[in-house]
């Protein structure tokens, strides 16, 4: 499968180097008549550096593609492969860093101790777990909080510290479920801000879930465009918005057209009938036709 | 102002809130319970009279005190022999229902065979094995007690217990797995923090049901000082303000036993939700 030269940001990485490599990959919940497709012929690979958006409508199959990445559940057909290696043994290799929607942190746990509980796991001494929590708190700009318990955070600043937990150690690849679902929509237009920031500054790999559009388009260096069940990928859309991305981004000409080509691209899933994905090279004339 | 300096106030006014709650706040809220229990105290002493009830049915509080101060050697050395029994009962039993609950939430198939078997024996009425335990182990013997109390504490706090270690986030353990922790670190960063709420619970449930377990245990028989046989010596010959004395007895040990796994689980358990607003 030949991938589209990255444009944006990706340029700037040496040699294409694939993070993220899914070839023909399937996940069936069930056996027999009951059983449910939630994932078809999935087909992609991302670089290092990227910033990939799977967008699409609810129950498509996108949290259960990136658990198929991250080796939460195993495929029932294709092959996954994360840096190189099967997904299984990066899991196994700690290799990347999970964040769901709900910020998932331990009640009892104060916010740099709930940073440092992969660290733990991992066996990291006590100096480096506080040197890389205090590190990570202070990219997320939660420095000081680091003695607060959870609840007494907002909605944002929990997501905040989710994403230093899944940070902490360095991970080249960042999945992220819908992490900023939850929230209103001003508290997520900064996260999404925020989140660009922490992109560029460590230059970590990132798969991103989400079923907003305009957060794809803002976010992304390119959009997965998926269909209703079997969950398909029926389009990839590159983004080629000038990095990096800020408040002005939004007002764009550019950013208004490639939210469009995502939203037509999500419509015409019905009239196409989830056909099979369209090669790259298609897609990319497609969505340079917005141009 | 910014969303930010906005949470922050909001954190320090909770904050102070939870400072000042710690004492302050702790003695306001119990306040009112006092003074109910200071008047129905009254309306009993005063009541009881105008209504005709019979000294010996129910006598007054002012009786019961006396009795209580007339009573004190008995019924201090009746007392520690029966919390002597409900302790080293409440130990064993929430020893081994903590024990049984590891291995249950351990094993899938144990969890299976044994927790409906668990969760119906909890509603069997044990006290009724009373004067099995005195054949088994002599009633003179403070054992036959511990051993029914030991008995009645085991289901709640296994019950619960195993729920405290198995009902865990899901999202949580995903997040486990994706740093690829063993189980071993999985039952002591997840499973443990998130069961001891449960454990607390249990305890304070169990703390009651010890108290009930020894002195009902006694009426089935134990040696003379025993509150049980206290109690049920001193009614049979009419002395029924010293019965009733030891009875308040029973009552404060239960509540005492209460009030230190309470105390015990608000230094434990800071964040827990039940810990977290002092004052309302
Ligand atoms: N553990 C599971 N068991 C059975 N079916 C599942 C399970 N997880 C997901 N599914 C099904 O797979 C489909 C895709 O789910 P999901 O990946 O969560 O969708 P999305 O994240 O895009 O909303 C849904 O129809 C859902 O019901
Ligand atoms: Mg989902």
């Amino acid at each position: 499968m030949s991938e589209p030269i990255a444009n944006g940001p990706q340029s700037a990485i040496p040699p294409a180097q694939h993070v993220v490599e899914i070839v023909g990959a399937g996940r069936t919940f069930g056996r027999g008549p009951g059983a449910v497709t939630a994932l078809e012929g999935i087909d992609l690979t991302i670089q290092a550096g990227e910033f990939v958006s799977l967008i699409g409508p609810s129950g498509c199959g996108k949290s259960t593609l990136l658990r198929l990445i991250g080796d939460l559940i195993p495929a029932t057909t294709g092959s996954i492969r994360v840096n190189g290696k099967p997904a299984a043994a990066a899991r196994r290799g700690r290799e990347y860093g999970i964040v769901f929607q709900a910020p998932v942190l331990m009640d009892w746990r104060t916010v740099e101790r709930n940073v440092e509980l992969p660290l733990e796991v991992m066996g990291y001494t006590r100096e480096e777990r506080q040197r890389r929590s205090a590190e990570m708190l202070s990219l997320v700009e939660l420095a000081d909080f680091r003695r607060t318990y959870p609840w007494q955070l907002s909605g944002g600043m929990q997501q905040r510290v989710a994403i230093a937990r899944a940070l902490a150690f360095d991970p080249k690849l960042l999945l992220m479920d819908e992490p900023f679902g939850a929230l209103d929509e001003m508290t997520r237009e900064r996260m999404n801000l925020e989140l660009m920031g922490i992109w560029r500054r460590t230059g970590t790999t990132i798969v991103f879930v989400t079923h907003s559009i305009p957060e794809a388009v803002f976010l992304s260096s390119r959009v997965v465009v998926m269909s209703a069940r079997p969950g398909r990928v029926i389009r990839i859309i590159d983004v080629d918005l000038p990095q990096p991305r800020t408040a002005e981004t939004r007002e764009l000409e550019r950013y208004f057209e490639l939210v469009t080509a995502v939203r037509e691209a999500l419509r015409q899933r019905g009239d196409e009938g989830g056909a099979g994905a369209l090669d790259d090279a298609a897609l990319r004339i497609r969505a340079e036709g917005y141009a | 102002m910014s969303a930010e300096a906005l949470v922050e106030r909001r954190r320090a006014a909770a904050e102070r809130r939870l400072a000042a709650g710690r004492w302050g706040g702790r003695l306001r809220g119990a306040v009112p319970p006092l003074v109910v229990f200071i008047a129905v105290m009254v309306l009993w002493e005063f009541s009881l009279a105008a209504l005709g009830v019979q000294q010996f049915l129910l006598p007054r509080p002012s009786v019961i005190l006396a009795a209580l101060i007339d009573q004190q050697a008995n019924l201090s050395r009746a007392v520690v022999y029966t919390a002597t029994e409900a302790l080293g009962g409440l130990a064993i039993g929430c020893l081994l229902g903590v024990v049984a609950a590891f291995a249950t939430a351990r094993w899938l198939t144990a969890r299976e065979a044994l927790l409906p078997v668990a969760i119906a024996a909890n509603s069997i009425p044990i006290i009724a094995f009373a004067p099995i335990t005195n054949i088994w182990f002599g009633s003179e013997n403070p054992v036959s007690r511990m051993a029914i109390v030991a008995l009645m504490v085991f289901f709640p706090v296994m019950v619960n217990t195993v729920r405290g270690l198995t009902q865990v986030d899901p999202a949580a353990l995903e997040l486990m797995q994706a740093c690829a922790a063993s189980d071993w670190q999985i039952l002591r960063k997840v499973r443990v923090p998130n069961a001891l709420p449960y454990l607390f619970t249990a305890l304070k449930v169990a703390t009651t049901l010890s108290v009930i377990g020894a002195v009902v245990g006694e009426y089935f028989g134990g040696p003379r000082y025993a509150l049980g046989i206290y109690i049920t010596s001193e009614a049979y010959v009419f002395r029924y303000p010293n019965a009733w004395a030891a009875i308040v007895i029973a009552c404060a040990l239960g509540i005492g036993f209460y009030l230190v796994v309470l105390a015990v689980e608000r230094v434990a358990l800071p964040w827990h939700v039940s810990n977290r607003q002092a004052s309302s």
